[in-house]
């Protein structure tokens, strides 16, 4: 990410930018339990971006084609930039959250990252990148595009910056997937085993089922737009059609106007404090 | 043996060091793409758009994304790919 003074430099212009901004939130009900709703979002995103950047990165010299490995570096790069972009807010967050400043909110010494599973262990294959590009980077930008109006300004100022990045993540993604189900055979069955294995615990991801706008401290301090309900049939709205199109065969049904997964999810083993399957 | 994704270079020194890469994948040699595509950019408006390489790409999508992460030396104003086969010679080399 080409990221501005502003948004990269810790203790910068925009610790003082973001130490007014944090006030911001304060209107729509300033207390421990919201702040610190807010502080675990912007510590998921920026794990998700920081991992995500490392995934990638594996594959920057190891990509079926020439191209690909620079897309695949360039996209490192992006996301390892949308992490430093964030981590930076969590100091400011932190005091408000009632969470001490040390070496755990430091993206440089920080050790319990709130990842997703599927990104703790390296890619063993071409379509678990395209699969983690598709779902966990759509998944991501999804949330991004729900904060472009956020009340918390930090956060809606590097969702635009980021939305803009993650255009060609996007076209990458679906780009490949397109490609990897024209083809028969291992292929394929290897691209939507990839895809099924992540699909699970990427919209858990979103968050809670049920919770009422009013209940959902994000959505009730319009810190996100919707609720995480919400923001789950947005991300199959978004998917279903990318999958349907590209003819691979994923639990995910379109009803009328919109687009379910035909399977439960999980939460049996969803660990929400660590937002990620156990 | 080496764990997976790890491979031992051996220094000068005569010590080994592992560093990490991704496996070669079994599928990568089923998925080479098929389209070579021409990558014209500028970055004045007052020159005209001209070949700055190729890209090699399923569609025009994916060829979009390789010749922005890979022709990002300048801030190009404008950028644009055509299938190499789109080309009509009338002048031959």
């Amino acid at each position: 990410m080409a990221t501005t003074d502003e948004t990269s430099q810790p203790g910068g212009a925009a610790a003082s930018a973001t130490a007014t901004n944090t006030a911001a939130i304060a209107t729509h009900g300033d207390n421990g339990d919201q702040q610190m709703a807010v502080f675990r979002l912007i510590a998921r995103l920026a794990d998700n971006k920081y991992w995500l950047g490392r995934r990638y990165a594996e594959w920057c010299s190891s990509a079926p084609t020439l191209e690909s490995s620079v897309a695949a570096a360039a996209m490192a790069q992006d996301e390892l930039g949308h992490a430093r972009a964030l981590y930076p807010l969590l100091r400011q967050l932190a005091p408000k959250a009632g969470i001490a400043v040390g070496p755990e909110i430091e993206p440089e010494t920080r050790t319990k990252f709130t990842a997703l599973a599927a990104l703790a262990a390296d890619f063993t294959d071409w379509p678990d990148f395209v699969a983690a590009n598709v779902l966990i980077d759509g998944a991501l930008t999804q949330v991004f595009q729900a904060a472009q109006s956020s009340s918390f300004e930090p956060l809606a100022a590097r969702s635009r910056k980021v939305l803009q990045e993650e255009r060609t993540h996007t076209l990458h993604g679906q780009g490949w997937l397109r490609r990897l189900g024209r083809e028969a055979g291992p292929v394929r069955a290897t691209t939507e085993a990839a895809l099924r294995h992540i699909l699970p615990e990427t919209l858990c991801w979103f968050g809670p089922t049920g919770a009422a706008s009013e209940q959902d401290a994000l959505a009730a301090a319009s810190v996100l737009d919707a609720t995480p309900d919400a923001l789950r049939s947005r991300f199959l709205a978004t998917i279903g059609p990318v999958f349907t199109a590209a003819g691979l065969d994923l639990p995910i049904r379109q009803r009328g106007d919109s687009w379910q997964l035909a399977e439960p999810l999980p939460w049996d083993r969803w660990d929400a404090e660590a937002y990620r399957l156990g | 043996m080496s764990k997976r994704g790890e491979q031992p270079i051996k220094q000068s020194s005569g010590k080994s060091r592992t560093v990490h890469t991704a496996p070669a994948s079994h599928t990568h040699a089923r998925l080479m793409p098929d389209r070579v595509w021409l990558v014209l950019a500028r970055r004045t408006y007052d020159e005209p758009l001209r070949q700055i390489g190729t890209v090699e790409a399923d569609d025009s999508d994916l060829a979009g994304v390789y010749a922005t992460s890979i022709y990002d030396e300048f801030a190009w104003i404008e950028m644009a790919v055509i299938p190499r086969e789109a080309l009509v010679t009338v002048i031959h080399a």
